[in-house]
């Protein structure tokens, strides 16, 4: 599967331009992690890709097919986990998962029940009411969902979000696995969840793309911006932007990254949090 | 595909929520109000009864409930925020359908469950006279139909305007307006429809079709907005107008909308059942045009043939003129409204007529150009479907025509003459009716009707003499007993299904009981010519009729409920006397209705006169018992009632409650304080063969035409006493 994003632009009719003549290729197989701050513009970016929303100018192609005339298609080849969702509280995990299933029209309904639900760590709770799940278990619900009958493009917006740090481990690992043969985008604020496991970046903010590129090049482009010093070195902190502050029996142990680093700074190896962050800082100066 | 594919799913969905089940429950219980709180249906029919009003009640109830059901259930994918996750797999178009289809067919499974819960409370309920034709069509189209009108008029509010609370009171609106303003305007009812009264023992079919043309006239309506809503369907995180600029991008859909509102405003427009008589009844124009000179009629002639599978009326009818002025002349008949004439022939050649425009009491004018020659025979051929008076549109059933009866009168018989004087004073008819042989054709007057030929396809040629521009032809499903009474013979029909009450009742003892009593006491009725007199069951009408030779009983005068009335009788063959005593005091110009709360009415004399018979057929102490101690005790209680003692306070309630009362009031003053008065002023007369003599001397009284009822005055007045004279306390 190929997605093409050319030039798309979406603003809401309150006015508010969310993406700004935005062009992204993604391409089977791959894992993307979509990066950004609040109101970067990814939950439109994903709402545009899974139509839920139409750009209010450019184009978006599946597989060379505009997204506008093939929006069933891509419906059918589709899982999505969106940021904000709800589920029937009256069913059980496994009559809401059937009833997806239905939705999706998949043909072995069981096995595709069976398996995601095993995927998520829910055979427990498969014959519970939703309504009786905690907030993570609900988590897993909709991931579950999303997963039904092996979709070629998945779309994950903050996935992890309630989730114990176990549960994330198993779930980074499990999208890991997903996209060996498919298209993943994942959405998230957490830089650990998309380190570890995509092959693609793409750091969004104020509706432009900022970088796209593997998480390599996002910290090589961080190489020497990164340094840490104790907290009572500081003489100024212009264009300084600490990162982290560690006490220790020394002091105020800090992290920081900046355009020029101050001759106080020790650099540092910078993590993927601190180039993300780093890229961030460079958009906020310009 | 699609959408076929999700349907049992989204059933299985909807049928797996509590609510759903909640809403079907009470809808299965909502034909109970039917019964005891909400009774459009005024006759006292078992079927207006034990029928119409609980299937009505169950529309309205029902419809509302599912009304709700539907706004909740669309309104649950977005409140429980499911819809992101179902839009992201399927249209929200396509989602939008199905859940109008699983709502549907969770309507059609309640009105299957409340059909099968109330067949055997029904049958038991209604009797001898339950019908399962009946049943099912009330059910159908009282109730059944009323559902998916509210699935369709809520699921359009939500998909409007996307929001419960705006949708609920749009709803409610709609659902008030029928119920309220709309109340008097038969095509406008789409939740409760008009229906007074429905028959026992003759078929339903005409106010069946009404109800279905009024309720398939809206579906198409609100199919209409339906799909227009449809349109506005959100998608792509557009508002209303932008989902639907770009949902109308496949043009198909907004022409099935345009082309489902086009059917049903041209259905509203054109509907078959009631046509468009002059509101004002003081307006009588064609009775008062002036008859044309030089022209006679001499004889006329008709053959009817009814389909009374169509319910519709073909015929052709002659009409001999003697021309004498030496010039065309412009001949006007009171065709019925629904018919359509296909041709006017004057001695075999064609010639000119014009139907006009205006209606008046059911009638529109054909105006007929009549050649200058000597002797006209002039054949008109007519056919269409019988229209009912706009002035009585929720009152409609009066024009039925089906296997088991109808009623052809006037102009729906045969155009009729309205300019010509008839030669000799007559004007000679010869009737021809073709019906089913199952039907006994009764003409309404002196004449008898015959079978003069008999067809293969089960259908009898009857024919008759009659008498007049007009006629009224009965026919039905009649039993015909005849009944040998002093001086005059009743020929008594009634209809077939209500034989096992009649005979119950003892009706044929209580004909000649009724007949010979009245005569020798008060004299024959006036109309009791010839030696015979016809007594019709009629359809329930609201009341009957008398002519020459025939009179009517309304037969909801005589259910099995109406005969266990013990302010009537104390057994039903009692109410059964009660009811033909009416032949003699409440027929025709005996009575002014005008004041249904009036104590002096027929049924004081009725009742009185009831219990005098039955004194005579049993004795004195049964009489005092069953009818003289029961009015006392009524009349005792009336006069301790709160609100007669204190009648200021009777204003101060609800106007319903208030109603309730003043009719119950107003029963015990008709049905028992006015016999004891009557019962008092026979004491004060001189004893019983006084008070006959004065009855006898009202009855046989020489009418004032300008106002021909007999009054409390007069009747004082025949008595020598004053109203003091007959105050009970």
């Amino acid at each position: 599967m190929e997605i093409r994003i050319q030039n798309v632009s979406m603003t809401y009719p309150n006015g508010k331009q969310a993406l700004k003549d935005l062009n992204l290729d993604l391409q089977t197989p791959s894992l993307i992690g979509l990066l950004g701050p609040n109101g970067a513009g990814k939950s439109t970016l994903m709402k545009l890709l899974v139509a839920a929303l139409m750009p209010t100018s450019g184009s978006i192609q599946v597989d060379g097919m505009p997204l506008a005339k093939t929006d069933r298609l891509l419906k059918a080849q589709l899982g999505y986990l969106p940021q904000d969702f709800g589920l029937f509280d009256e069913l059980t995990v496994v009559q809401f998962l059937d009833y997806m299933v239905a939705l999706k029209g998949l043909r072995d309904p069981k096995t595709a029940i069976q398996e995601v639900i095993r995927a998520v760590n829910l055979e427990e709770k498969a014959k519970a009411k939703i309504r009786t799940l905690s907030g993570g278990q609900r988590q897993r619900v909709g991931i579950a969902q999303a997963l039904l009958g092996n979709p070629p493009f998945l779309i994950f917006d903050e996935p992890t979000v309630g989730l114990d740090p176990e549960e994330r481990i198993h779930f980074r690992n499990l999208f890991s696995q997903t996209a060996q043969n498919r298209l993943v985008l994942l959405s998230t604020h957490i830089i650990e969840d998309v380190q570890s496991v995509c092959d693609q970046l793409v750091v969004i903010d104020h509706g432009r793309i900022l970088f796209t590129g593997t998480p390599a090049q996002l910290i090589q482009a961080a190489v020497g911006h990164v340094g840490v010093f104790w907290e009572r070195e500081v003489t100024q902190g212009q264009g300084l932007h600490i990162t982290s502050r560690v006490n220790t029996s020394q002091g105020i142990r800090c992290r920081a990254v900046a355009d020029t680093l101050p001759a106080y700074a020790q650099p540092e190896e910078p993590s993927l949090e601190d180039a993300y962050l780093y890229l961030i800082l460079q958009e906020a100066i310009q | 595909m699609k959408t076929i594919q999700l349907f049992p799913l989204e059933l299985r969905r909807l049928l797996q929520s509590r609510l759903t089940w909640l809403i079907v429950l009470l809808t299965v219980l909502s034909p109970l109000a039917g019964l005891i709180l909400y009774k459009p249906a005024s006759a006292s029919t078992m079927l207006s009864i034990y029928l119409a009003n609980p299937a009505l009640a169950g529309g309205v109830g029902g419809g509302i409930l599912f009304g709700l059901l539907t706004v909740f259930e669309l309104d649950r994918a977005h409140r429980s925020r499911v819809a992101v996750l179902m839009d992201a797999v399927v249209s929200p178009l396509c989602m939008a359908l199905v859940r109008l289809l699983a709502l549907l067919a969770a309507a059609l499974l309640t009105l299957i469950v409340t059909m099968l819960v109330w067949f055997p409370i029904s049958w038991v309920l209604i009797g001898s006279v339950f019908g399962g034709t009946d049943y099912v069509l009330a059910y159908l189209l009282f109730m059944g139909l009323a559902l998916p009108l509210s699935i369709l008029a809520a699921a359009s509010a939500y998909q409007m305007t996307r929001r419960a609370d705006l949708s609920l009171v749009l709803f409610a609106a709609f659902a008030g307006l029928s119920l309220t303003i709309w109340t008097d305007h038969w095509q406008l009812c789409w939740l409760n429809p008009s229906v007074w009264a429905l028959s026992d023992d003759f078929s339903n079919f005409r106010i069946f079709r009404s109800v279905a043309y009024m309720r398939l006239t809206w579906l198409a309506a609100l199919a209409g907005i339906w799909t227009l809503s449809y349109l506005c369907v959100r998608q792509y995180g557009k508002g209303l107008l932008g989902s639907l600029a770009r949902n109308m991008r496949q043009v198909y859909r907004p022409m099935i909308s345009l082309l489902l509102l086009t059917c049903s405003g041209t259905a509203y427009a054109v509907q078959p059942m009631v046509d468009h008589s002059n509101p004002d009844e003081s307006v009588m124009s064609f009775y008062d045009l002036p008859y044309l000179e030089g022209i006679l009629c001499s004889g006329r002639t008709a053959q009817v043939y009814p389909n009374t599978t169509a319910g519709t009326v073909t015929g052709r009818a002659t009409y001999q003129f003697q021309n004498t002025s030496g010039q065309a002349q412009t001949v006007a008949f009171g065709i019925q409204p629904g018919y359509t004439i296909s041709s006017v022939q004057a001695n075999g050649a064609n010639v000119p007529f014009s139907v006009g425009d205006y209606q008046e009491y059911n009638e529109v004018m054909l105006e007929v150009t009549v050649p200058a020659e000597e002797a006209v025979e002039l054949a008109v051929e007519y056919s269409g479907f019988p229209q009912e008076n706009r002035n009585l549109s929720t009152m409609q059933g009066a024009a039925e025509i089906s296997t088991e009866y109808l009623c052809l009168e006037n102009a729906a018989l045969a155009p009729r003459l309205l300019n010509v004087l008839p030669d000799e004073g007559m004007y000679p008819a010869t009737v021809e009716v073709i019906l089913p042989s199952s039907m006994m054709v009764i003409p309404f007057g002196t004449n008898e009707a015959e079978i003069v030929a008999e067809h293969e396809d089960g259908t009898s040629t009857w024919r008759y003499e009659d008498n007049g521009v007009g006629g009224i032809l009965y026919a039905g499903d009649y039993i015909r007993q005849d009944i040998q009474t002093d001086g005059i013979t009743i020929q008594f029909y009634y209809g077939r299904k209500h034989q096992a009450v009649m005979e119950e009742a003892g009706a044929v003892n209580a004909v000649k009981t009724v007949v010979d009593y009245c005569t020798e006491h008060y004299g024959p009725l006036s109309f009791s010519t010839g030696g015979t007199l016809k007594l019709i069951q009629s359809r329930v009408s609201g009341g009957g009729y008398a002519s020459n030779g025939a009179s009517l009983l309304d037969e909801a005068d005589f259910t099995a409920a109406n005969l266990r009335d013990s302010s009537k009788g104390a057994i039903p063959g009692e109410v059964m006397i009660h009811e033909l005593v009416h032949q003699w005091w409440g027929l025709g110009n005996m009575f002014d209705s005008f004041d249904n709360t009036n104590p002096w009415s027929a049924e004081g004399l009725t009742v009185y006169t009831t219990y005098r018979i039955v004194k005579e057929l049993y004795d004195e102490e049964y009489a005092q018992k069953h009818y003289v101690e029961q009015w006392q005790q009524a009349v005792d209680d009336y006069y301790l009632n709160f609100y007669v003692r204190n009648t200021e306070y009777l204003a101060g309630l609800p106007e319903e409650e208030q109603l309730q009362i003043s009719n119950s009031l107003a029963y015990v003053r008709q049905y028992c304080e006015m016999p004891l008065k009557i019962l008092k002023a026979q004491e004060l007369v001189g004893g019983e063969e006084a008070m006959d003599q004065i009855l006898n001397s009202l009855f046989n009284r020489e009418l004032n035409w300008s106002y021909p009822y007999l009054t409390y005055q007069e009747f004082l007045d025949a008595c020598g006493l004053t109203e003091e004279d007959l105050t009970l306390v």
